[in-house]
This record gives C-alpha cells, sequence and structure tokens, in this order.
C-alpha cells in the first residue's frame, strides 16, 4: 500500500498451503465452551505424559549405546519402552487426539515438542 | 463504545492527516508524556477475526509507519476505556520507548522456504539404511526389534535436523550482513523449512532486495516467499511482565480493605 | 481462436491475483495475530465468547484513587496493621 510492499514468490500455491496449515493451528477464538473442557484436559495430560515418554525413551537409547547395560537389561528396558509406546497409541485412540494435537506452544520459546 | 489499539508512536501530537480505520472510524492518538497511542472508537468489541478488519488494521500502521516510528500493536487489542489504555501505557512506558528508539528507521523484512521434505527425507532414510551405524545389539526378541528400529528413527530425525540447520545457515547467509537482527523459525511445519523476519534499516532496502535475487538465481529445489516491508512486529520486545502483584499487591490491599471495614464497624458500635 | 485464448489468459490472470490476495492475507495474518506489541493482562478485551474480563479485578481498577489511597496513605485511627 503506502510503503510499495512487495511480495515476490516462486510457487505461490506451496506457500498458501503451508500457510494455511500454520494458520490453522493457531487458536483465533478462545475456547471456554465447557464441552471441550474435558478434551482440553485429556490433551494437556497426554501431551505431559508424551513429554515424559519421549525423553525416557531418548535417555535410554543413549544408555544402550553407551553400552554399560546387560542383555537382561536392555531387553527390559525395549520391552517397557515399547508398553509404553503402545498404551500412548491406545490413548490418543480413546480420546481421539492425532501425534500433532499432543504439544504445546511455549510462545517465543517455541513448541514444547 | 471501546477503544481499538492499532499501534505505539513516538509522538504526543494530533495525527494530521485523516485516518480511517476499523468501521470507518477516525483514527486519532492518545497521548501519555512525550509518546501515544494510535486509536479509533468500535461500538462494541470485535467478535471474530475478519480479514477485512485484519487486512484494515494493517493498513492503519502502515499509514502510521509513514509520519511516525510505529510499534503495531497486535490484533486486535481492545480497551474499555481511556483510563485502561493510559494505565497500560504507563505501565509499559520504558518498554516503549525503548522499542520505538530501537526500530527507528528500520523496517522488517520475510523470508520463507519451502523445501521437499519427501525427497530430503527419503535421501537421508536410504543413507540410514546402508550405514554401519546402528544400535549394536542382537535381535532375537520384539523389544529388541523395537528398540533397533527406535535407534534408525532417531538417527534420521537427528539427520534431517542437521539437514534443515544446513539449508537454513546457507540461505541466511545472503541477509545475515545485511539486516541488523534477524529472527529464524526453523520446520514450523515439516515442508516450510524457514521462516524468517529480518530487521532492516530504511536506507539498505534496495541492498537486501538485491541480496534476495542472487538468492533466487541460484540453482536448486527451494521454494522462496519474500515479503516486504513490513512494519517491525518481529521486533518488538517487551520486559516488564504484567502480574497482579505488579499492578498491586493483592493481599496486602485486602488487608487494608478488611481493616477498614473494622474499623468502620468499630465506630457504628459505639 | 483469439478469443478462446484471451479467455484463458484472462482465468490465469483471475487465479494469479486471487492467490496474491491469499498470500498477502496470510501474511499479514502471520504477524498481526501473533506478534507485535502483545499487551496480556486483565484489562485488555479478549475476542471471545467469553467475556474475559475479570470483574473483581475491573471494580479495583477502575478506581485509581480509592486504589493509591488504600496503598499509601497512613489510614487515621486504624488498629495496627497485620504484618
Amino acid at each position: 500500500m503506502t510503503m510499495n510492499r512487495i511480495i515476490e514468490t516462486n510457487s505461490q500455491e506451496a506457500f498458501i498451503q503451508e500457510m494455511e496449515k500454520v494458520q490453522d493451528a493457531l487458536p483465533s477464538r478462545i475456547d471456554a465452551n465447557p464441552k471441550n473442557v474435558e478434551k482440553g484436559l485429556a490433551k494437556l495430560v497426554l501431551t505431559l505424559v508424551e513429554l515424559i515418554r519421549k525423553l525416557l525413551e531418548k535417555q535410554a537409547m543413549r544408555r544402550i549405546e553407551g553400552g554399560s547395560l546387560s542383555e537382561e537389561e536392555i531387553e527390559q528396558m525395549g520391552e517397557t519402552l515399547l508398553k509404553l509406546e503402545n498404551k500412548m497409541q491406545e490413548l490418543k485412540e480413546i480420546f481421539g487426539l492425532k501425534d500433532e494435537e499432543l504439544n504445546l506452544n511455549l510462545g517465543p520459546l517455541g513448541d514444547l515438542m | 463504545m471501546v477503544i481499538y489499539t492499532y499501534g505505539v508512536i513516538d509522538s504526543k501530537d494530533r495525527i494530521d492527516e485523516t485516518i480511517f480505520g476499523l468501521e470507518g472510524a477516525g483514527v486519532y492518538n492518545v497521548s501519555y508524556r512525550d509518546i501515544g497511542v494510535a486509536v479509533s472508537e468500535l461500538r462494541e468489541k470485535i467478535q471474530e477475526i475478519s480479514d477485512a478488519n485484519v487486512l484494515k488494521h494493517e493498513e492503519v500502521i502502515e499509514t502510521l509507519m509513514t509520519k511516525f516510528t510505529a510499534l503495531p500493536i497486535k490484533f486486535p487489542t481492545i480497551f474499555n476505556t481511556k483510563e485502561d489504555l493510559l494505565s497500560m501505557v504507563e505501565f509499559y512506558y520504558q518498554d516503549f520507548k525503548d522499542n520505538l528508539a530501537g526500530l527507528r528507521n528500520k523496517v522488517e523484512f520475510g523470508m520463507k522456504v519451502i523445501w521437499p521434505q519427501d525427497t530430503i527425507k527419503q535421501r537421508i532414510i536410504n543413507a540410514c539404511n546402508k550405514s554401519n551405524h546402528s544400535l549394536s545389539i542382537s535381535t532375537d526378541s520384539k523389544a529388541k526389534s523395537f528398540l533397533k528400529e527406535k535407534f534408525k528413527q532417531q538417527q534420521i530425525e537427528k539427520e534431517f535436523q542437521e539437514e534443515a540447520n544446513r539449508c537454513i545457515a546457507v540461505v541466511d547467509d545472503y541477509f545475515n550482513k545485511i539486516a541488523t537482527e534477524k529472527r529464524l523459525k526453523k520446520l514450523q511445519t515439516d515442508n516450510l523449512l524457514l521462516n524468517a523476519a529480518y530487521l532492516v534499516e530504511k536506507d539498505k532496502q534496495d541492498d537486501f532486495k538485491k541480496a534476495f535475487e542472487q538468492l533466487k538465481s541460484t540453482p536448486g529445489d527451494l521454494k522462496f516467499l519474500f515479503s516486504g516491508p513490513w512494519p517491525c512486529y518481529n521486533f518488538i520486545t517487551l520486559t516488564k511482565k504484567p502480574s497482579s502483584v505488579d499492578y498491586f499487591n493483592t493481599e496486602d490491599m485486602l488487608n487494608r480493605l478488611l481493616a477498614q471495614q473494622g474499623f468502620a464497624q468499630e465506630r457504628n458500635a459505639v | 481462436m483469439d478469443r478462446q485464448i484471451k479467455t484463458l489468459q484472462d482465468k490465469n490472470s483471475y487465479l494469479d491475483l486471487q492467490r496474491e490476495k491469499r498470500i498477502t492475507l496470510l501474511e499479514v495474518l502471520d504477524r498481526a495475530l501473533d506478534k507485535g506489541v502483545v499487551i496480556s493482562g486483565d484489562i485488555v478485551i479478549s475476542v471471545a465468547d467469553v467475556d474475559l474480563i475479570y470483574l473483581g479485578l475491573k471494580v479495583l481498577l477502575s478506581s485509581v484513587e480509592t486504589m493509591e489511597r488504600l496503598r499509601g496513605a497512613p489510614m487515621a485511627g486504624a488498629q495496627e496493621e497485620p504484618t
């Protein structure tokens, strides 16, 4: 307009697609609808559980790579992690939540996961 | 009737030019000491975010920028009364002054990059499959197979992130030295490799545009979106944080209120 | 023949214009909705179904005089204040 702004791209379609994805993720209305509050609570709890689970996985892999664990310990670790992953999958299905939904936006710090 | 705000400006004077804002209302300056907030009056608070309103908001800020240094305010920011607005400006006064000084004669440019995420991931997966670097454990159980697969996934993800960092560094290199400051956002979506904002001095705008021309002409399968100049949305920092403790001490206040009540009761008893 | 081509060209430039408008809007939204001077706090009216102004706080804030008086001035005849 008054600033002689230019917008130049070698692919309008691709950027429209991506930017719309970004916009869809933003809350443009603050949802105080009681029906959705429960789902919101489940989402929050599962997000935190997912965070812990992923951290556990990373830590476990590091220890296994490090070579300081016995065969038996590795086997147990693997079984536990496998069970945790399956359990989370179950919970996500029960609450109808997708992987991408289990994340928290921390503003300037970016996303939690 | 509520007060809709567009931007903080470095002036306490009346706005000479006639600027029309939301609902066609006139934009005027609410001043506080040596700065002000450009506002207009709305009949009632905005119920939803409409394209027209957001674009009008942006248009007003850009007009303000032709005459003042302006800090764009997030859409929508509305106050019930002028007093509420002024108490906010009082609270953030130093922050506003600092930001106005830092952004004087500067503009923002946006640089977004899309990369062929699928192709790159496939390339990395192929490389990982061939490589010898894997978890050195036997795969004689479901648990162990799980671990081996998990390790591979982590390797792939790590490589993916590193490749993203490399690509971003290459792009950023074109603009780094010309810009005063930058904000880089990596992989906002899998395909949106980079969403960057660069703070550029007004008289370096042409250099900046030239840098984009150079980047554009490099071979490769990256897609670019270059936009600007914009008001400096991404370069505003407020250091003061509001909390009820900052405005006043709630507990202290309550105690005093109770004491006042107690005092009144005592008098009545007499 | 000429007329046909003209229509196709018109259609393409129309689509381009629509896309351009869409991108402009998305670029503005990317900035204005999320960035800039972000005032948080109870005196800002939020866009919502529910009015998110906390009435108690609003009542306290709107009476600046009372607030100053309560916060600063010692009260004549008041008992010793609890610490």
